[in-house]
């Protein structure tokens, strides 16, 4: 459905996407994760054709501009314009006309339930209702595959609820959909597919439910573990995770963890247990924490 | 050529909607006031109003360009098969209403018996305006922050006051052993300064049909340079 290779993306002297590597399969529900600044957006610009490439292409089969819909992160309106008029327009754009045009606008209207709204002025529209108008232009047209940025953010519980469901309606209906998102609740409970972004490279990817299978790992409970050696644990394998009293040897770490003992024996640190082997089921948080680095956030919590 | 129309509408009735849509309109009744005080005939007014609607032409477009850029934009855009489809409804767009406020002012001006036309000659201020707004507006692409890439348009600012002060000041060229840059002044110039010569003088010959070609070749290379930049632009729009 779409493919991208080798996509290096840079603004000015900042490397926006790293030779991005992605394969999109049809009908999934694909989610991008990703620290602020790993590319996510960028990359959706790409597949739009509003930015070019450095190197690398991106395949988007027989999908032209009209069949792909898109909802920017923060979607902006031309304020003075009236729901139905917008829509209009930009369903005439589309190649729509007449009365297959009103037949379309009024199904939308009524699927994102925005009847009371549809001749209001959209400068006059909570960001929550907006959002829908967002998904209504996104849908015209019955495109079929749909990128979305950020739908959530911002919205309360309720709206948040709404557009799941209407993601899930949309990959029921065999759409193919983009989804970025820092919502790892929204994440696990609508994508089939994750791929994880950081300074914009590609650090994961993979089917959902693989990701969160069963997984081993080894939990040394330590006593207090100096700064400099904390940092050389780390430094190790990318499953290492020092945390305050708590080595965790994730998957292919565990390897390390003669290493791993060696050196917090030489340090002098109070080794107190050792669970090895715990097995259990992985959390998408704890994926993303781990490819990212995230873990190790700079900073200390009060 | 439908999508140009509906995105061409669009821009004009968005420009309308905001207060930048007053600018047009205060530029025509302004002209109108100050072009028309002591009346017109048909040769001042084919050069004066001509020239003086080019500049609201212009004006106009780089308006439009502006609407086009700005983040509320992009779902038209993701709807277009080509970018000189955007390019081409900002035209279009500038067009049309440099058109209307043309048919207002001289309603106007012939209401009010400020003006005088003969017919049927007057009907070639037609091809005359229209191939002087068609390269106004084709100006005002590389000239707008949309379709300029690395600050370039500000190199067109410069260029053209450059050529207009040159053509200003010939005279002073020629008298400083600058006879070629006069005579360049001149050749670049010609199109335009003939045909509304021409066309105000009553002569509808081979010069003016030549002049009109040139004047319309040279909106058609202003709207390849504009083409050439926008092709691949990364489109970041102004939120």
């Amino acid at each position: 459905m779409l493919r991208a290779s080798e996509l290096t993306k840079r603004y000015g002297s900042t490397l926006a996407l790293d030779r991005l590597s992605l394969d999109v399969p049809a009908g999934a529900v694909f989610g991008l994760l990703g620290p602020n600044g790993s590319g996510k957006t960028t990359f959706l610009k790409l597949v739009m054709g509003f930015i070019f490439p450095e190197a690398g292409q991106i395949d988007r089969g027989d999908l032209s501009g009209a069949r792909i819909g898109y909802l920017s992160e923060q979607a902006f309106y031309p304020t003075r314009f009236a729901v139905r008029d917008y829509l209009s327009t930009l369903g005439r754009l589309g190649g729509l006309q007449g009365r297959a045009l009103r037949r379309e606008i009024d199904r939308l209207v009524a699927q994102l339930g925005l009847e009371e709204f549809a001749d209001r002025r959209l400068g006059a529209l909570s960001r929550g209702t907006l959002q829908r108008v967002g998904l209504a232009q996104v849908l015209l047209g019955n495109p079929a595959l749909i990128l979305l940025d950020e739908p959530v953010l911002g919205l309360d519980p309720a709206a948040q609820k709404f557009i799941r469901d209407q993601i899930v309606g949309f990959h029921l209906a065999g759409k193919t959909v983009f989804l970025c998102s820092h919502n790892l609740d929204e994440v696990t409970r609508v994508c089939t597919h994750v791929a994880v972004l950081k300074r914009g490279r590609l650090v994961h990817t993979g089917p959902l439910p693989e990701m969160l299978g069963a997984r081993s790992e080894v939990i040394i409970t330590t006593g207090v573990i100096p700064a400099d050696l904390a940092s050389r644990l780390a430094a190790l394998s990318p499953g290492t995770t020092v945390g305050a009293g708590q080595v965790t040897l994730t998957d292919e770490a565990q390897a390390c963890k003669a290493q791993v003992l060696r050196l917090l024996l030489d340090a002098g640190v109070d080794i107190q247990r050792l669970d090895d082997c715990h097995e259990r089921q992985a959390s998408l948080e704890e994926i993303y924490l781990r490819v990212t680095g995230s873990a190790r956030f700079p900073g200390r919590v009060p | 050529m439908k999508r140009i129309c509906t995105l061409s509408a669009f821009l004009i009735r968005d420009l309308f909607r905001s207060l930048a849509g007053l600018l047009p309109l205060a530029a025509g009744f302004t002209f109108y006031g100050i072009a028309f005080e002591y009346g017109m005939d048909q040769a001042q007014f084919i050069t004066v109003a001509g020239v003086g609607l080019g500049a609201i032409c212009l004006l106009t477009a780089l308006l439009l360009t502006g609407r086009a850029n700005r983040a509320s934009f992009y779902p038209f855009a993701a709807r277009l098969h080509r970018r000189s489809e955007q390019l081409v409804a900002v035209m279009a767009g500038s067009l049309a209403i440099t058109t209307v406020i043309a048919f207002l002012m001289t309603e106007a001006a012939l209401l009010r018996h400020q003006l005088t036309l003969d017919f049927p000659s007057a009907l070639w201020i037609i091809p005359t305006w229209l191939a002087l707004w068609l390269l106004m507006a084709a100006m005002a692409l590389p000239l707008s922050s949309l379709v300029s890439r690395d600050g370039s348009h500000m190199v067109g600012y410069v260029l053209i006051t450059a050529l207009l002060t040159a053509n200003d000041r010939r005279s002073f060229l020629e008298d400083h052993r600058l006879h070629w840059l006069s005579r360049a002044v001149s050749a670049i110039l010609w199109p335009m300064a003939t045909l509304l010569a021409q066309a105000s003088a009553g002569i509808h010959g081979r010069s003016y049909l030549l002049a009109l070609a040139l004047t319309v070749v040279y909106a058609g290379l202003l709207f390849g340079l504009a083409m050439a930049l926008f092709e691949h632009k990364d489109l970041l729009w102004v939120e």
